[in-house]
């Protein structure tokens, strides 16, 4: 029978409550959405599990071939981690891609408007593109 | 050829001592329509350019990539048949361009680069520079059966309108010289080179110094890999 001290039960309770509340809070203040939620909520769910049911820590430590419990914890938890980042790269590289092809119409749009010389080279592209017979 | 539209995109980032000197020998050359593309400068290079050509101020700046693009963007827009890309620090005499021009009207290659390094020895650059520029050159000459260049990472080229179409839509960001090479290879276009004299860097210096050299080597030849792995995108 595997056993789990109160001081530890306290502690990561105390954690895992604490933790929970702030990032709910930044959830309802709409400073992280539902999916981030959930994913930073394992640092403080997947703890509370070992700790409520430390026979599953044990059994899978055996399964994993490790020593300790707290390796295939902190394994866990890196995978979660890993998934986090993972969608973090590409909603970053995406939003860097619209960032720059915003800056670039916005520049593009800047100078249309306020060069003559661009409207005027603009205006002839227009032309030669019409159709025949169409006139200026 | 004679009523095709040329437009000379120029990327300049700080440069204000050479750009004006460079609109004026290109306006001494004649015939070719500028677009100047101000990549977030913080001296007075739009201020100066502005007055004599077109010029695009882009609100960030985003690197050689995207100031290139953007000015591609600009010619695709305003339909012109050729685009041709000098540097904004006048290493790139204006005079060489109808070099460009006369080979693209031999060849008919969607992509002609002005190579400094073909039957070419005026060019002084470093030891590793010109080993890295060969070795990129390699890498793309054995990956691309039809590509045979010698210098993939000259920013002189001149680019038809359908290549202009490909780099409107995809152009890359770092390093963009042999990576947008690779990807225009890998849809199929054809890749020429004609020999062009370049002059030495009056301004400024090069932004890939120390670490930043092994960096760009990795980044450039691993996209190169990638383009040949990976297949065209059907458009």
């Amino acid at each position: 029978m595997y056993t789990i001290s109160l001081q530890t039960i306290i502690l990561v309770a105390v954690f895992a409550f604490g933790y929970l509340f702030f990032i709910t809070r930044k959830t309802a203040r709409q400073q992280l959405d539902l999916y981030d939620l959930i994913m930073l909520s394992t640092v403080a769910i997947v703890p509370g599990i070992f700790v409520a049911f430390p026979t599953i820590a044990f059994w899978l430590s055996n399964i994993a071939g490790v020593q300790f419990p707290f390796v295939v914890m902190f394994g866990i938890l890196f995978v979660f981690l890993f998934v986090f980042v993972y969608r973090l790269t590409i909603k970053l590289h995406i939003l860097e891609a619209d960032n720059r092809l915003l800056i670039q119409e916005i520049s593009l749009l800047k100078q249309t408007t306020e060069q003559p010389d661009g409207k005027r080279m603009a205006k002839r592209a227009m032309n030669r593109d019409a159709p025949v017979g169409v006139d200026d | 050829m004679s009523d095709m539209r040329v437009l000379l995109i120029i990327p300049c980032y700080n440069e204000q001592g050479a750009i004006a000197s460079l609109l004026k020998e290109i306006t001494a050359c004649g015939g070719y329509e500028t677009i100047v593309v101000d990549d977030g400068s913080r001296d007075a290079s739009y201020e100066t350019a502005s007055r004599v050509s077109p010029t695009i101020r882009l609100l960030r700046n985003l690197g050689i990539g995207g100031a290139v693009q953007t000015g591609i963007k600009y010619a695709e827009r305003n339909g012109f048949d050729f685009c041709i890309q000098i540097d904004g620090d006048g290493q790139h005499p204006p005079g060489e361009i109808v070099k460009l021009l006369q080979a693209y009207v031999e060849t008919r290659c969607a992509i002609i680069i002005g190579s400094r390094y073909l039957h070419n020895d005026t060019f002084r650059s470093t030891w590793a520079r010109r080993r890295g520029s060969q070795t990129i050159a390699w890498v793309l000459n054995s990956l691309f059966p039809r590509c045979c260049v010698t210098d993939p990472t000259s920013g002189m080229r001149l680019m038809d309108r359908k290549a202009i179409e490909l780099f409107a839509q995809h152009y890359p960001h770092d390093f963009p010289e042999p990576i947008s090479l690779a990807w225009a290879l890998k849809e199929g276009f054809s890749v020429g080179e004609v020999a062009v004299k370049m002059r030495a860097r009056t301004q400024g210096n090069s932004s890939i110094i120390g670490f930043k050299t092994v960096t760009y080597m990795l980044r450039v030849l691993g996209y190169i890999v990638l383009a040949r792995l990976t297949r065209s995108d059907p458009r």
